[in-house]
């Protein structure tokens, strides 16, 4: 498959999409939290790996090397985005009057959304790779290109910053 | 409340943090092929400018035209001693076979031409199919077309296969360097059928793979 997919032939890359299409769209709709998104960051993710084949020597499985150009695709991208909403907040602040519509408080679902949300990108990366979608140590710092021990102490520090996030909430998982 | 209760409880709240749905695989295929199309095009789009622009340079132009003398002057040197030696020999010699030679550079032009057209029509053709703009498109088959013509005046055009597509390529360009632009849906249908009824960049491709002129231009060299 992979030396039809570095001739260019249609049916391999079209064979090499359909074997890994579901986990690199899960992972991009996790992080950017928006199906356009999503499917932007899969698009992407696809064409840089069928236009850098060649480069794939064979070293490492052909999912671990596409996992990390979907990784490195998804975080470039989700950059981009806060930036752009960043000058979009910027803008909107300058144009508010006055307070907006008081907010109820949120339910533990709502502010654990809003805690993950609120992780720094790399380690909400780590974190969700990890505990939500069930990738091993191995396997995200294989795709982050970081130590294994990196990948563990990130993914500690996100659980503690989630943990006094949630400090209010602290009844419902000791019960 | 233990550290382990809590990792537990995360991993099994977490599971609803923007859950996905089923990915919409045609979707995002069909959007893939799209984009390597145009970024294809776009290659070939720059490839035959940079080509163009090259040949617009007076340093490359300079070269080509000593390259040519060069390959018309060794050609002649060569058959010259020949010619000379049947002379002498009597008049069973045969030289007609040998005087073909000097149009070795002339195919050889032919070649390097078909070669900008295969690039110019691939582009126009990717990029009229995908809807992107073709604006460019008449000026540059214009400017090809008259390449074409001069190729078909030539001795190029003494092979009946290499005339035959050279006619063929005349009139496509003849059609795109009459577009009209925008409104001109149909007219792109049009020249798109003339390019696929000819096969014209099937044809441009094998003779280009089999560069039959170019035998003519080894042999002389």
């Amino acid at each position: 498959m992979i030396a039809g997919v570095r001739a260019g032939e249609p049916q391999a890359e079209r064979a090499l999409y359909d074997q890994h299409v579901d986990r690199v769209y899960r992972l991009a709709y996790r992080m950017a939290g928006d199906e356009d998104l999503a499917r932007d960051f899969t698009q992407d993710a696809f064409i840089r790996a069928f236009e850098k084949i060649e480069q794939f020597r064979g070293e490492a499985a052909l999912a671990t090397w596409l996992r990390s150009i979907a990784v490195s695709v998804i975080l470039n991208g989700l950059r981009k985005v806060k930036r752009l909403r960043q000058r979009e907040v910027g803008l909107n602040a300058a144009n508010a009057v006055g307070g907006g519509p008081s907010r109820a408080e949120p339910d533990l679902k709502q502010k654990l959304q809003g805690a993950i949300d609120a992780l720094p990108d790399k380690y909400r990366m780590v974190f969700v790779m990890h505990d939500v979608e069930g990738y091993t140590h191995q396997e995200i710092s294989e795709a982050l290109g970081m130590q294994l021990g990196t990948s563990k102490a990130q993914l500690s520090r996100a659980r503690a910053k989630l943990r006094e996030s949630l400090a209010e909430f602290a009844g419902e998982w000791a019960s | 409340m233990t550290e382990e209760k809590f990792q537990e409880f995360l991993r099994e709240a977490a599971q609803d943090y923007h859950r996905p749905p089923e990915s919409p695989r045609a979707e995002i295929w069909q959007a893939i092929r799209q984009e390597r199309r145009a970024q294809e095009a776009e290659r070939a789009r720059r490839a035959w400018r940079w080509q163009r622009r090259a040949f617009r340079s007076p340093v490359v132009r300079w070269g080509v035209g000593v390259a040519a003398a060069l390959v018309i002057g060794i050609g002649i040197g060569r058959l010259m001693p020949r010619q000379a030696g049947q002379l002498v020999e009597g008049p069973d010699a045969e030289p007609a076979a040998e005087m073909a030679e000097p149009s070795a550079a002339y195919r050889y032009a032919a070649n390097d031409h078909l070669g900008q057209v295969e690039m110019f029509l691939t582009a126009f053709r990717v990029d009229s199919r995908s809807g992107r703009p073709v604006a460019d498109s008449p000026d540059e088959a214009r400017q090809l077309l008259s390449t074409t013509r001069l190729l078909l005046d030539s001795p190029a055009s003494d092979d009946a296969q290499m005339r035959t597509l050279l006619e063929d390529i005349e009139l496509v360009l003849v059609q795109i360097s009459q577009f009209e632009g925008p409104k001109g849906d149909e007219e792109l249908d049009l020249i798109d059928d003339s390019m696929e009824r000819r096969s014209v960049l099937l044809r441009l491709q094998t003779a280009l793979t089999g560069q039959p002129g170019m035998a003519g231009v080894q042999g002389v060299l």
